[in-house]
């Protein structure tokens, strides 16, 4: 029965992001990609990803496009998020968790403002 | 290392989105009377030549480019040897790639299957291209989700985007939980799944 139940919620929420695809204008598109290797995975890339993606629905955000990619060589700092906004260089974060992840999503992605303690060049 | 059977199956996974697949298949069977856990990732993805698959449990042996090490397989690899469990990879050009890893279900070596709706949810973060059936089998049960008719419930709108693969993260938990845990051995069950 619950599968049934859950479906429909599924309809419900269809409904909801339709009609606020119809309200949103074309506004600029901000990236975020995690990096998902097997260094990344076992660092914790997987908490990382679901704690954004956690963080942009609570807060409603739209405009943000959560992706991921494969090691980008940086092992030993992983779990890496970066940030990349039109017209301003990519910004890298290092040793993220789940915890960081939700405050990059409300400094950066909300406020346009860099933690630059925990990003690299 | 890997904590979670499941870290193991999104790293695997990984591999044949980089790859170029399109279409994955994922299935976890637990079979607690014969005491077998098992999981299968398959993809359509371009398959490995010889020299490759010759060479694919070599943790020095990459071929991504810029990387001197390749780790994936060689860990779950290790992962099974440990408790006694078994690996098998069927790849060939054009014939896509499927993994299957079978572990004794009680051994204390074992890791723990872990959270299967992150892993899933995590793998399709960002993957627009990919489609995925996900089937868990418990004891001969079956629930299977298959993306393909969520992404036609869903009408045009992605299913990357966040809110629906919150849903696809809850829905999945709730059904994995309705299969294995049912029952009066349901908390002991959850609990031997947990580790």
């Amino acid at each position: 029965m619950a599968r049934i139940d859950s479906l429909a919620e599924l309809d419900k929420l269809r409904e909801r992001l339709q009609e606020e695809m119809r309200l949103r204008e074309g506004g600029e598109e901000v990236k975020v990609v995690v990096t998902m290797g097997t260094c990344g995975i076992a660092a914790g890339a997987r908490e990382v990803i679901t704690a954004i993606l956690e963080e942009i629905s609570k807060r409603g955000l739209k405009g943000v496009t959560v992706g991921q990619t494969g090691c980008a060589g940086l092992c030993h700092y992983e779990p890496l998020v970066e940030v990349e906004r039109p017209g301003t260089e990519k910004v890298t974060y290092v040793h993220v968790d789940e915890k960081k992840a939700r405050e990059i999503v409300s400094k950066h992605l909300v406020n346009g403002q860099v933690i630059k303690e925990w990003t690299i060049k | 290392m890997m904590e979670e059977l499941a870290h193991h199956i999104l790293d695997i996974a990984r591999n044949s989105v980089e790859a170029g697949a399109t279409r994955l298949e994922i299935t976890v069977e637990e079979d607690t009377q014969s005491g077998v856990l098992r999981f299968v990732v398959g993809d359509n993805g371009p398959g490995m030549p010889e020299h490759v698959r010759r060479r694919m449990l070599d943790p020095f042996f990459t071929t991504k480019s810029g990387k001197k090490v390749g780790l994936g397989l060689p860990l779950l690899q290790m992962a099974v040897q440990r408790c006694g469990g078994h690996l098998e990879v069927s790849s060939a050009p054009g014939q896509g790639t499927t993994v299957v890893a079978t572990f004794p279900y009680y051994c204390w070596d074992r890791p723990p299957l872990g959270d299967i709706p992150r892993t899933v949810v995590g793998l399709l973060a960002g993957s627009d291209q990919v489609d995925l059936c996900y089937r868990h089998v418990y004891n001969g049960q079956v629930f299977e989700l298959d993306t393909v008719e969520i992404r036609l419930r869903l009408r045009g709108i992605p299913l990357q985007t966040p809110e629906v693969l919150l849903w696809l993260r809850q829905h999945l938990a709730e059904s994995i939980n309705n299969l294995c845990g049912g029952g009066e051995d349901g908390q002991d069950r959850l609990a031997r799944r947990a580790g």
